[in-house]
């Protein structure tokens, strides 16, 4: 009886025991951890495709933007500019045409159609957080970590320095004509409109 | 897969024994009408976080809370004697600034536990979901502006060396990740050392000194924060090489912007600890009054200061208009 007792008993602290702890090979949890790390490069590139290429004929004329800051710059702001977080610095998508005045070693400079001031279309300095916060269409709360934050920016600043510039470098030539859709960035406090400059997501060169 | 025996005596142990932890761990309710929120500060011995801890606490204040300023003093354990205190004397909200990214959770996970909201100023935790919100500077897209006025003032090339924060703190990285995202792109311009100083002044100045008697020919130097500009610049002049080295801090501190308006260092990036403060402040009066919906992180753009716009800020912040 005693012995039965026994028996039963330690048939009841091995089952227990072993329904109670689970043993996993490391490598199989870090392989699925690795499957959960952001990708940056892939969310830049579906940003690119699916939400800022779509997004682009709701750009502002560049023209008509600086114009409207001469009327009421705190409105222009409000209604035309998105950042993600609190402070002065506030990014727009603008779209413009113009000729090329000059090319020079970090840009090219624009006269957009019927306006007396020069813009910039950076070629080499491509860098922050323009394009990315353009638009508008990018929740912070997205992201779990700010480092996968910035990095979505660097991603889209490297689609741009890939895919848009090359072309653009070998082809541009003084007068020639071009149309541009791109971000700037620009100082809510601090307005300087005499230094704009454009991060292109769209540019090309007319024929005459 | 293996299956190993477990001790399920402990798990009963565990579940009859927790009623006096939990018990135990009861804070003090606050039987006084008027209610409070503390702040808990990493350091005040940096003039930086004075201001953080200064503007968070008159801003509860004057919307009528108490108040009560906590120093860490940079050591984790005391800022979790800090929250205990704060938890036992029925503190109703936390505004923190965190000593450690990783090792400040536990405290706000503590505060959570106890059901007290905290938000994080300036130093961020690697966590989601200990704190209720975090008001962050955006230090990285500061320094990726900051790395690109360094490109342009180098003109691409030369060498330079980089003196860093606490290496347990984000914001050290976040700085470090942002200025090499512009600055790596130049294989002219060549980091010849990479040296921690603490965000401390003094500290800086040592590791300036024996940076400039191992590497005699550099050209800039960039620091993690204004404190430790001002001390390589200190030791710089002291080596006679203050007019052959461009120094880049990081903060917009009082004395830095000075010296940027004198010439002595390049440029910084301008943070904003009033507005920082101010939002956790107003963010924890908006939590005691009932609204629930925060942003987990809210960036606080970090402003490019040269020699050439100097003139529109003043220490920890810009002009206003009566000041212009």
């Amino acid at each position: 009886m005693r012995v039965a007792k026994n028996i039963f008993l330690t048939a009841i602290i091995i089952f227990v025991g072993y329904h109670s702890v689970y043993f996993k090979k490391l490598d199989s949890i870090k392989a699925a951890k690795a499957g959960a790390l952001f990708n940056a490069s892939q969310y830049a590139q579906a940003f690119w495709n699916d939400k800022l290429n779509p997004h682009l004929d709701k750009a502002i004329e560049i023209v008509h933007l600086t114009s409207q800051f001469s009327t009421d710059t705190g409105k222009t702001f409000d209604t035309y500019s998105h950042a993600l977080g609190i402070g002065n610095l506030r990014y727009f998508l603008v779209k413009g045409k113009g000729i090329i005045t000059s090319i020079n070693e970090d840009d090219v400079s624009v006269l957009p159609d019927s306006s007396k001031q020069n813009i910039k279309i950076a070629t080499e300095y491509i860098f922050g957080n323009a394009v990315r916060d353009a638009t508008g269409l990018i929740n912070i709360n997205e992201f779990n970590n700010t480092m996968d934050f910035n990095n979505v920016s660097a991603a889209i600043n490297k689609i741009i320095r890939e895919t848009i510039l090359p072309s653009f470098k070998s082809m541009a030539r003084k007068e020639n004509k071009v149309e541009f859709v791109g971000a700037i960035e620009l100082n809510k406090e601090h307005l300087d409109l005499s230094r704009i400059e454009v991060i292109p997501v769209q540019i090309k060169i007319m024929p005459y | 897969m293996k299956r190993l025996l477990c001790l399920p005596t402990i798990l009963a142990a565990t579940i009859l024994l927790s009623p006096f932890f939990i018990g135990g761990c009861k804070r003090q309710v606050s039987t006084n009408s008027k209610k409070k929120v503390a702040v808990i500060v990493s350091t005040l011995n940096n003039p930086w976080f004075v201001v953080l801890a200064q503007t968070a606490a008159s801003q509860v204040q004057s919307l009528g809370y108490e108040t009560k300023i906590f120093d860490s003093q940079n050591n984790t354990s005391l800022e979790a004697d800090n929250f205990e205190n704060a938890i036992a004397s029925g503190f109703n909200a936390i505004l923190f600034n965190p000593t450690d990214a990783d090792g400040s959770i536990v405290n706000a996970l503590k505060a959570k536990a106890a059901d007290i909201p905290v938000f994080c100023m300036d130093r961020e935790i690697n966590s989601t979901d200990a704190a209720t919100s975090q008001i962050l500077s955006d230090n990285y897209s500061g320094c990726v502006a900051l790395g690109k006025y360094f490109v342009e003032q180098m003109k691409k090339k030369g060498n330079y060396v980089e003196i860093l924060g606490l290496v347990g703190d984000n914001n050290t990285w976040n700085r470090s990740r942002g200025f090499h995202s512009v600055v790596d792109f130049y294989p002219d311009l060549k980091i010849v050392a990479q040296q921690s100083a603490d965000f401390d002044r003094n500290k800086a100045m040592e590791v300036m000194e024996s940076l400039l008697q191992a590497h005699p020919g550099i050209n800039a130097v960039f620091c993690g924060n204004d404190a430790m500009a001002s001390g390589a610049y200190q030791a710089l002049v002291a080596a006679g090489n203050s007019n052959q080295v461009k120094v880049f801090g990081f903060d917009g501190a009082e004395d830095v912007i000075n010296s940027i308006k004198d010439k002595k260092i390049v440029a910084t990036g301008m943070q904003f600890p009033k507005e920082m403060a101010l939002t956790a402040a107003n963010y924890a009066d908006q939590y005691i009054k009932g609204k629930r919906d925060f942003p987990k992180k809210m960036p606080v753009a970090v402003e490019l200061v040269t020699q050439e716009n100097v003139d529109e800020y003043i220490g920890y912040g810009k002009k206003d208009n009566a000041q212009k």
